[in-house]
């Protein structure tokens, strides 16, 4: 029982985890895939977006950068130097470009640092100062132009400086350009709420303020700088940069794109799928679990009943196979019997021939040839009954009234029990109805079953008999007695012929044998079994029309 | 007691022959024969009036030699004996035409008293017949 229960529970591991794999697992890893092909969808057109707007950025700035330097190196190069000193041209020059603002102020400076016009907001403070020591005026006079970083200087406004010189370094043209221009322009570059982009220049200092108030460049993000920009767009930290040189190699431009910000329409996608995803599995392992209960109940129960069926089959089998066997030997034994019976029979009709005077045992001999065949037709009951010949004379089935059989059975025995003290008690039904069957051989059946349970009770107790009808129409009769009972490992053998548990001497073993047999035939059952409270209990079921012999009613 | 013929057709030599000593010590004619085909031959001869016959012998058994015995003389009664035969088999001699069977080991007493009814009842039969043959001769005489 424990090894069948631990086999069942191996049904289920096994099934469920067959589920687990053909269902569950592909789910799992469809769901797994679906969310990494996707992530990396996002990240691969971050990047191109980020390209593409930087490539845009870039141009648009160098674009403006270089509109700014054209205009600075055209004037250089078409007025004169005495004139450009004037102050008048000067301001010519300034009312006609500086019309769109981004020309916040223009100096015209010699070559000696002397600063000759000046037109712009901040005249007070800067007219008459020199500029022979500063860096960016000498960087002018040796490469012929300079642009600067973006600074805030006294305006406290973002600004940076293009300064050209012309062919023959006799003056140099100076002028402030609003950088804030860049801020508007890079802000629309944001890609994001995270997202960043800004200007630094290649000491790595920003030159537009961080969108996102961010004061330094880290260790990292300084490397951009050092590396060639060509190059794809690069990851650090959950997001991807693109860089650009403008300005000849003066500026980087960087845009910087939160990958995260980039995902978050992906990110709630991907929750929903994935809770989609856990229901169909848990739905399913549910199922699974389930099914597999209810399989295995099914293959249990199935199981138990082949048991039962294989149990019954090979009790009818061995009962069959005994039967034909019995009857085998019945017949070996029956031809030397009757040999012994003709040669008794010789001797005994030869045996008055002779002179008694001569043979003096004469009376001896006579009397053990009867002997002999007496015991030869005991033996030959024996030998017809294993055969069924001592039950064909009365094939004939009547009508019979089973209280009336068992009454008249029980007075056969009734002396003997008064003697041994011991109670038949009756409980018999009124309603059983007369049924079709062999009265004679019932009535062996009924009187081998009280023979055994006066010789198991010995003396002092009781048999108690019952008749009643079944609910679908058949006849149940009990007999129970409080003898000893049986042991289990003889219950199933009480059936079997010559099994006793009498005397030697006085049970030959064939009665329940017989009386087996006899209800197969009538097409009912019999069994035994001990009873609770101490005793045998045999059950006999009959048919109501006893076996297909319906028509024969008269 | 009258005297009849009677045939034992038994494989087994023993008990054939002390049916046969037994049987003429009771005054009856009796021969033996051990297998069917022998004891049709006898029987063709007519003289035979009961035949005792073992259901199981090896060849022509029992139940096929009472066959051919109805076939050939319809009047001789037949009595089966059998050792082991079962009820199916003894209700299948007797539809086929068998007087009577019996189970070994049988007493000579009830076999002779088998016989006896055997023999009694072809008897009558003969007697029917010939009866029945007289009437035919005196309603039409040649």
């Amino acid at each position: 029982m424990e090894r069948k229960r631990k086999y069942y529970v191996m049904i289920i591991r096994r099934l469920l985890l067959a589920f687990f794999c053909l269902s569950i697992l592909p789910i799992l890893s469809f769901a797994w895939l679906v969310k990494d092909s996707v992530e990396q969808m996002n990240i691969v057109k971050l990047e191109e977006q980020a390209n593409n707007t930087i490539e845009h950025r870039a141009e648009v700035i160098a674009l403006f950068l270089q509109d700014r330097l054209n205009l600075l190196t055209m004037i250089v190069e078409l007025y004169p130097p005495e004139q450009l000193m004037a102050q008048e041209t000067i301001e010519e020059l300034f009312l006609a470009f500086g019309k769109n603002g981004d020309i916040v102020d223009l100096h015209v400076i010699d070559s000696s640092g002397y600063q000759h016009g000046y037109v712009g907001p901040y005249w007070s403070q800067i007219v008459g100062k020199t500029y022979n020591d500063a860096s960016w005026f000498k960087e002018t006079l040796i490469n012929g132009v300079h642009i600067s970083h973006v600074f805030l200087g006294y305006r406290n406004v973002p600004h940076f400086v293009i300064a050209v010189t012309d062919p023959l370094k006799t003056f140099v043209l100076r002028a402030t350009i609003n950088s804030s221009i860049f801020n508007s322009l890079l802000l629309s570059a944001q890609l994001g709420p995270n997202s960043d982009a800004f200007i630094v220049n290649r000491a790595g200092e920003f030159q537009t303020p961080s969108l996102l108030d961010q004061q330094s460049l880290s260790e990292q993000e300084k490397t951009l700088i050092s590396s060639d920009t060509k190059a794809g767009p690069f990851h650090i930290g959950g997001y991807v940069y693109a860089t650009r040189w403008i300005g000849n190699k003066h500026w980087l431009l960087v845009l910087k794109a939160s990958i995260d910000d980039s995902l978050k329409f992906y990110y709630t996608i991907r929750d929903r799928i994935l809770l989609i995803f856990s229901v169909i599995a848990l739905l399913s392992l549910l199922l699974a679990t389930f099914i597999t209960v209810l399989l295995t109940r099914r293959i249990e129960k199935a199981d138990r009943e082949y048991a039962a069926a294989t149990m019954q089959f090979s009790h009818i089998e061995k009962m069959a196979t005994i039967g034909r066997l019995a009857a085998g030997i019945a017949h070996e034994i029956n031809n030397p019997l009757q040999l012994i019976t003709s040669q008794a029979g010789w001797i005994k009709e030869l045996l008055p021939e002779e002179d008694p005077n001569t043979v003096k045992n004469l009376e001896e001999y006579q009397k053990a040839v009867e002997q002999i065949q007496y015991h030869v037709r005991r033996a030959g009951t024996i030998t017809h009954r294993l055969l069924g010949f001592s039950r064909k004379m009365s094939a004939e089935k009547g009508s019979v009234r089973i209280n009336d059989l068992l009454e008249e059975t029980i007075s056969f025995i009734e002396r003997e029990a008064d003697n041994n003290s011991i109670a038949v008690i009756k409980n018999f039904s009124e309603e059983m109805p007369p049924i079709l069957t062999d009265g004679p051989q019932l009535q062996q059946v009924f009187l081998n079953l009280l023979n055994n349970a006066l010789d198991a009770i010995g003396r002092r107790g009781m048999i108690e008999i019952a008749t009643r009808l079944h609910a679908d129409q058949r006849l149940v009769i009990t007999f129970a007695d409080n003898g000893p009972g049986m042991k289990p490992e003889q219950l199933k053998q009480i059936f079997d012929p010559f099994f006793t548990t009498k005397d030697p001497n006085k049970g030959t073993g064939l009665g329940l044998y017989i009386s087996y047999d006899i209800i197969k035939k009538l097409g009912g059952e019999i069994t035994g079994e001990n009873r609770e409270q101490g005793g045998m209990l045999f059950t006999i079921i009959l048919p109501l029309t006893g076996s297909g012999a319906a028509g024969d009613n008269r | 007691m009258k005297q009849f013929n009677v045939l034992i057709v038994d494989d087994e030599d023993e008990f054939r022959d002390l049916t046969i000593k037994r049987l003429t010590k009771k005054g009856l004619i009796v021969e033996g024969a051990e297998s069917g085909r022998k004891a049709l031959d006898i029987i063709k001869t007519g003289r035979i009036d009961v035949v005792v016959l073992d259901v199981k012998m090896p060849g022509m058994d029992g139940i096929e030699t009472l066959g051919h015995i109805r076939a050939l003389q319809p009047l001789v009664e037949v009595v089966l004996l059998t050792g082991h035969a079962s009820v199916e088999s003894g209700i299948e001699g007797m539809k086929l035409g068998a007087f009577d069977y019996l189970m070994k080991p049988i007493e000579l007493e009830p076999l002779l008293e088998k016989l006896n009814d055997a023999y009694e009842k072809k008897r009558l039969h003969e007697e029917k017949i010939e009866q029945a043959m007289i009437k035919k001769h005196m309603a039409m005489p040649s």
